[in-house]
């Protein structure tokens, strides 16, 4: 019976990871306003960072920061309604993700 | 007695767990976390539209056109197509400039104060009935951009990539908008924009 349940916690285990996995979404779906911001915690791995939105045309801009200077790097604004931006190759930087006007989104870093 | 109450509690346990994970991955695809566009991107490929070229202590870069197979027309700005150096942009084919004659992105190292910025460019695509695409500066100077005509799939565009000066940018002099004109010079319409 032990075995059974450590088996299936295991495996819950996995499912939970899989899943936050695939992207970390460090700013949930919902209503931003012109100046509201979000960021994800500092990493080395991050690859590329998003900003979804739904419906088209809402100026928003996503961004890594390095954890040194607090510089922006690779930053791109715009009003495409999936905008995306690299992480630098070197040093450790958090994603980060601005809204310039109203609307609902999401930001993701993976 | 102790042991089977004991037996009961660990079911309970893995009941509740295996409940939890499974609701948790339920909720979690269910949210559109943008991973069938992503994987889309990472396959279709990209068609280089306009070139920006190495100047002001940047890098040559191209500037890219790209039609996934989720509906998306993406524009990207890379040193080559298949850079993992990729910044940019996708809309639904069927509203791929965002109802405007011109839709673009603003890329840029430094900042958020504009005094910080530099390899900062414009790129992006505008109507094919665009006679003209310039960068309204916060000075009220101009920029001009020279535009190229490109075929993404069935639809004619004209595409652009430009580099705004370093030394500009330092005075704190930034863009506000970029702005389409038709061949008459009367203004087609115009998105705003700027640093930070």
């Amino acid at each position: 019976m032990r075995r059974i349940a450590i088996a299936v916690v295991a495996l819950a285990c996995l499912l939970i990871s899989s899943t936050a996995l695939a992207a970390y979404q460090y700013a949930p779906p919902r209503q931003w306003t012109p100046g509201a911001s979000a960021g994800s915690t500092f990493s080395s791995n991050w690859f590329a960072n998003s900003f979804m939105t739904y419906g088209s045309g809402y100026d928003k801009t996503v961004t890594f920061i390095r954890n040194t200077n607090y510089g922006w790097v690779n930053t791109k604004r715009g009003t495409a309604d999936y905008l995306e931006t690299y992480a630098p190759f070197d040093g450790t930087y958090k994603a980060h993700c601005v809204a310039h006007t109203y609307f609902w989104g999401s930001c993701n870093v993976r | 007695m102790f042991a089977s109450r004991r037996r009961r509690w660990l079911v309970a346990l893995v009941v509740v767990v295996v409940v939890g994970a499974v609701a948790s991955a339920v909720v979690a695809s269910s949210f559109d976390d943008g991973s069938s566009l992503t994987a889309a991107i990472d396959e279709a490929p990209l068609t280089r539209v306009a070139d920006i070229a190495a100047d002001d202590g940047g890098p040559a870069l191209g500037v890219y056109a790209q039609l996934t197979d989720t509906g998306h027309l993406c524009v990207w700005e890379a040193p080559f197509a298949t850079s993992r150096q990729r910044g940019g942009g996708c809309n639904t084919v069927d509203d791929p400039l965002n109802g405007r004659p011109v839709s673009f992105t603003l890329s840029y190292d430094g900042g958020p104060a504009t005094v910080d910025v530099r390899n900062a460019t414009l790129f992006g695509l505008a109507l094919d009935e665009v006679a003209s695409v310039r960068v309204l500066m916060s000075d009220g100077s101009w920029q001009a951009v020279k535009l190229r005509k490109a075929k993404v799939g069935a639809d004619e565009f004209k595409a652009f990539g430009v580099r705004l000066k370093t030394a500009v940018l330092k005075k704190g002099i930034e863009p506000t908008a970029v702005v389409a004109f038709d061949a008459s010079g009367v203004e087609l319409g115009r998105q705003a924009t700027g640093i930070g």
